[in-house]
């Protein structure tokens, strides 16, 4: 019996929440984006002169295949993250593409055109070095790889090892090229820096030596760097010291011939390091004998090794980018020179001859929002009447690829760096002109009766007309076939929606590069590239003004924070248009620990922002008088606290009147034993609605809602599993009270932690049931209220009720976060990344510490779940159905304008948007209402009411006439 | 009496306008000789062709004249008049127990039925008095009436706070608490 009841009280709740999305709601509302990751390697498909392909391989670990008309993914494949997946090296040829992956582990093949794999070979140990393609009799059987003690050469069919061949003398000298030129044998090329060069020949058959020279070059020291293979085997090297180029026939020569640039009437710019540029075109046969020498940032010389003598083609200076590209059987070299300042040419030029080639100019105009080309990648072809011509996919410093036709059209541009988002804010689109004149209405001070009534009308008469408008839009559209209909999103026609489901996604990558996106159809509206941020900078994005003060735009700030030196930079902006503001940040001479932003705003609606610097001092953005004279003012009650988890130290500060600060508390947590992870306070945008709970005998439970509270999550240094531990502390930031501690024993991280309202969810595996668990810890004040009206820290006598409970989650987890309401009301859902790229709306009432193991009639009133250890996953839960975001890293959730609603964005490799209805929409019809229906069953029943009335007149007549 | 024709209009029917072929007719006539109406069959009734002068009933008129000696007999009624809303007390607490405590819209319109008629008749005070102005334990009688009232409302009250409709409990008003000002201003994380 007791059974039966669980099952029906589980059937109830879990059908309750059931909060799938129907077939034709696909895309509706949500939108995905996939991304590959800054470009590494690219090969356009040549196979077939209409191919449509091009291969990537990029820093992210990722392998995939672009359509080049519509630059929409053909394939991918997303490897490990780290090390591990990383993408050592690609080689094309026909429709195989050859990777090297997991530094030499692996050696795959790829059908192009699907995208499946064709073999995968597991190699022996060792740091891969180089690979290349092994060809005989002009066809290309065998790819060879290069580690630093073997070298092995594989087939291209089947990946099966030909043979293996320890490198001789592998502890002295680096191995770093190798060779093959089409004849009989392999070269291993090694060095042993500033002092000579190694070159070991392979016969392909059987792997055995057959020749071994050792090559006097003390000045070489990366080969790779500096070295290219020209011609018939000749290596050519280019070195700054001596300013010259060095000349070597491996198959023959043991002396490398010294050229002085000065004796080509060349030189190299200070301080720039030569680069030497080559083309193989046909693996099975040797290099060409053009090659491009790169001898200052913008100077580029096309030359050709003829008979042993390099004879200059052509001089390009200045020249930003070269590539060189095959067309049939020419090779033509292609060179990007700058133009003016926001445009770049490209002309191609024929690689023999060094001719240009007529009617090949493309113009490539840079984004000012971008960043400088970087890298150059050319598709030719021939045309009809046998002239070439061509396409060109450049890549910028933002990681863009654009991808332009001639004579300069841009037929798609990618934007890589959003794959790689580091933090984002959400926020309200502005009002239109006329709802923003109706609102300013209010916002001004009357002055007098008339001119209010005045005003009132011509504003009324302004809805009027964009509602007439919008009406007449409306009309005009529906006559057009729905497939021309677009909503084009731009900067013009953005404006809040109805219910402000609508909003401006401002993302900050990792590259610099910042985005805002319009959260309803995934447009980029506008991009901002920051040329100075360093690699390894933190990012804090904080929005100072909202929408809502009309004549003033709205702002957000940037801090970005270079971890090298501590110094930190602002860059202040608009959200909405991207646009750098002409409010001047301050300079910021001392390295910065935290930013703080406070709810006092400046005369012009701007939040205030508090930096922290090393010093412990503070200073304060804006900083006009009239801040100051508030921060003085409230600065008995502001605090902030640091965790410094290098020394395992929290420290609480109080701010005094002159912007100096107070230490008020520390709390120290042994460095040698544990170390903070994540510290978690709650969110400031976030509303609780119901201060309790209500129990079965309707008594109310009230909650801990300490805005104060935060997180501290530790983990244990010591990772044996059986002594590994995670630690969780409940902390008052004010006044460094430690409100709860727990220790979980035998697990650990890495731990992924929600806090919000009265409760801190997080996940960590269990080593000790090897498992991943989820804990609940819910604080509550108990049947009484000690304060209804203020909460302040540092009047609470009483600690509160902790309530703890942990269940089993089948999966690990990628990210974890809570969704957020604009009132609160709403039941609450965790969003939880996992890392198959689902995301699952878990309700939160399936993770409360107060779920019963024995079901008592209380319980059942109060709707509580009976303790279930397992935690279910339910596919209809996942709400990005089959959208799957591949490395999801973290989950941003924004209210909306309806309560029922909330904004969801994830990102990882992939950006997901969508929306959520935690209570279901309780608020608005539901996108399947029936409006037909219903208003023709309402016609129906008033022309009913209407004949009836009328015949009953009639009848009445008659009966009154009988 | 005699009953009028089966297929015919009424007995005294005033005649309507018959075939468009046939000649006109008179748009109205009374017939005042009730029994020699068209039906055949009436006057073959064999009911005797007896005709009745105008006015006259066959029903006998009740003796209207006001019994004196009934005096107690308008006491018991006024009795009943105050005595009514107890005697329905057993019968709402049958219902009561019948329709259960759960929330839904059967016992939701017996509570309100419960609650509404005690509330009507307390309303309608006056017009009781009025009723029971003839008897001599007016006051008494209306003392009783008022009692059974309150008895009802009080029970349906009661059946209201069984049900939990009536906001008794702290829960009932945890809406209505705002959330708490918070003093202090606190903000910070990790060192960048």
């Amino acid at each position: 019996m007791a059974n039966l009841t669980i099952i029906c009280v589980n059937f109830l709740v879990l059908y309750s929440c059931v909060a799938a999305v129907f077939e034709d709601q696909v895309g509706k509302f949500d939108w995905r984006q996939q991304y590959v990751g800054k470009v590494r390697f690219a090969h356009f498909d040549m196979q077939m002169q209409a191919s449509k392909k091009v291969i990537l391989a990029t820093e992210k670990n990722v392998f995939a295949s672009i359509n080049t008309r519509t630059g929409e993914l053909y394939w991918r494949h997303v490897d490990m993250v780290g090390p591990e997946g990383n993408i050592d090296a690609l080689l094309m040829h026909g429709q195989d593409a050859v990777l090297v992956g997991g530094d030499g582990r692996l050696l795959r093949s790829w059908d192009v055109n699907i995208g499946g794999l064709n073999w995968e070979i597991v190699l022996d140990h060792g740091s891969f070095q180089s690979t290349c393609f092994v060809g005989q009799h002009d066809t290309v059987k065998y790819v060879a790889v290069l580690k630093k003690a073997a070298i092995s050469v594989h087939y291209l069919s089947n990946g099966h090892q030909k043979w293996i061949e320890n490198l001789p003398e592998s502890d002295t000298v680096q191995y770093q090229s190798v060779y093959s030129g089409g004849d009989a044998e392999v070269y291993a090329l090694g060095v042993v820096p500033h002092s000579h060069l190694a070159i070991v020949a392979y016969s392909v058959d059987d792997g055995e030596i057959t020749k071994q020279v050792s090559v006097e070059a003390p000045w070489l020291s990366n080969i790779q760097a500096s070295c290219a293979m020209v011609d018939q085997g000749v290596l050519m090297c280019a070195d700054t010291t001596t300013s010259s180029l060095y000349m070597l026939d491996v198959r023959t020569q043991s002396q490398m011939t010294q050229i002085p640039l000065q004796s080509l009437g060349l030189d190299i710019a200070p301080d720039f390091k030569p680069v030497l540029v080559s083309t193989q075109p046909n693996p099975a046969r040797p290099p060409n004998s053009e090659f491009f020498l790169q001898l200052g940032p913008d100077h580029h010389l096309l030359l050709k090794l003829n008979d042993g003598e390099i004879v200059t083609l052509r001089d390009f200076k200045p020249a930003l980018l070269v590539s060189f590209a095959a067309a049939g059987e020419k090779t033509i070299a292609a060179v990007m020179t700058p133009k003016n300042l926001t445009a770049c040419s490209v002309n191609l030029f024929s690689a023999d001859s060094g001719r240009r080639l007529l009617d090949t100019t493309l113009i490539f105009n840079t984004d000012p929002n971008g960043g400088k080309p970087e890298k150059l990648y050319v598709q030719a072809f021939l045309k009809k009447d046998d002239s070439v011509g061509y396409r060109a996919m450049v890549q910028t410093e933002d990681h863009t690829l654009t991808f332009v036709q001639q004579p300069g059209r841009v037929v798609w541009t990618r934007e890589e760096a959003l794959s790689d988002v580091v933090t984002m804010e959400m926020v309200d689109l502005p009002l239109t002109g006329a709802q923003a004149e109706l609102e300013g209405e209010f916002g001004k001070k009357a002055d007098g009766l008339l001119s209010m009534v005045l005003k009132r009308l011509s504003s009324q008469l302004i809805l009027l007309q964009s509602w007439i408008g919008h009406l007449w839009k409306l009309f005009y559209d529906a006559r057009k076939p729905r497939s021309q209909v677009k909503n084009e999103v731009s900067i013009e026609n953005l404006s809040r929606d109805e219910f402000n489901l609508q909003k401006m996604m401002v993302m900050v990558t990792a590259s610099g590069k910042l985005f805002g996106i319009d959260s309803k159809t995934g447009t980029i509206v506008w991009k901002h590239y920051l040329d100075s941020v360093p690699s390894n900078a933190a990012f804090m994005l904080m929005v100072q003004r909202t929408t809502a003060h009309f004549p003033h735009p709205p702002q957000c700030t940037l801090l970005i924070k270079d971890k090298d030196t501590g110094l930190a930079t602002l860059h202040v902006f608009n959200p909405i248009f991207g646009k750098k503001s002409h409010i001047t940040p301050p300079t910021l001479p001392q390295p910065i620990l935290q930013s703080l932003m406070l709810p006092l705003i400046d005369q012009d609606y701007a939040k205030v922002l508090l930096l922290v610097d090393d010093q412990y001092k503070v200073s304060a953005f804006p900083s006009t008088k009239n801040v100051l004279q508030q921060l003085q003012e409230m600065s008995t009650s502001i605090f902030f606290y640091l965790v410094d988890n290098s020394q395992g130290r929290l420290s609480g500060y109080r701010l005094r009147t002159d912007l100096s600060t107070e230490l008020i508390w520390e709390v120290f947590m042994p460095a040698e034993v544990q170390k903070v992870v994540t510290v978690k306070g709650k969110r400031p945008n976030e509303h609780v609605h119901s201060q309790g709970r209500v129990m079965g005998d309707r008594s109310v439970l009230y909650k801990y809602l300490n805005p104060n509270l935060l997180a501290v999550v530790t983990e244990s240094t010591d990772m044996h599993p059986e002594r590994s531990f995670v630690g969780i502390l409940l902390i008052d930031g004010v006044t460094g009270r430690i409100i709860h501690e727990a220790v979980q024993r035998k697990t650990r991280g890495p731990v992924h932690l929600v806090h919000s309202e009265n409760w801190v969810v997080y996940e960590y595996w269990s080593t000790k049931s090897r498992r991943n668990e989820f804990s609940v810890i819910e604080l509550y004040e108990g049947m009484e209220l000690y304060n209804s009206t203020v909460f302040s820290s540092l009047d609470r006598p009483h600690l509160p009720q902790v309530l703890q409970q942990s269940y089993i989650f089948p999966s690990s987890i990628s990210t974890l976060e809570a969704t957020l309401t604009e009132k609160g009301i709403t039941s609450r859902h965790l969003l939880i990344g996992l890392p198959s790229g689902a995301i699952l709306s878990l309700p939160k009432m399936f993770l409360d510490p107060r779920r019963p193991e024995i079901i008592s009639d209380q319980s059942r009133e109060e709707n509580l779940i009976p303790y279930a250890p397992e935690m279910p996953i339910r596919t209809e839960w996942f709400i990005n159905y089959n959208q799957t975001v591949a490395r999801v890293r973290g989950i941003f959730t924004a209210p909306s304008g309806l309560e029922s609603t909330c904004l969801v964005v994830a990102y990882g490799l992939d950006i997901y948007q969508t929306r959520v209805y935690p209570s279901k929409q309780f608020d608005v019809l539901k996108d399947d209402y029936d409006y037909m229906l219903i208003s023709s069953v309402l016609f129906a029943l008033f022309f009913a009411t209407m004949i009836s009335k009328r015949l009953a007149e009639v009848k009445l007549l008659n009966r009154a006439w009988r | 009496m005699a009953s009028p024709g089966g297929q015919g209009g009424g007995g005294g029917t005033v005649s309507t306008r018959g075939g468009a072929g046939g000649a006109r007719r008179m748009k109205w006539a009374l017939e005042l000789s009730l029994g020699n109406s068209r039906g055949r069959g009436d006057r073959q009734g064999g009911q005797g062709d007896m005709v009745y002068p105008i006015g006259y009933s066959e029903k006998p008129v009740p003796d209207t004249s006001i019994q004196e000696t009934d005096k107690n007999l308008v006491e018991k009624r006024c009795w009943d008049v105050a005595l009514g809303p107890l005697k329905q007390i057993p019968m709402n607490l049958f219902i009561m127990y019948m329709s259960g405590n759960t929330i839904s819209i059967f016992p939701i319109m017996m509570v309100c039925m419960m609650a509404w008629r005690p509330i009507q008749a307390l309303m309608s005070m006056s017009a009781t008095f009025k009723l029971l102005e003839s008897s001599s334990q007016q006051w008494l009688q209306g003392l009783v009436y008022l009692v059974g009232n309150l008895l009802g409302s009080a029970l349906a009250i009661y059946k209201c706070q069984s049900m939990g409709l009536l906001p008794t409990h702290s829960s009932d008003w945890l809406a209505f608490i705002e959330p708490p000002l918070r003093i202090e201003i606190m903000g910070g994380g990790m060192v960048l």
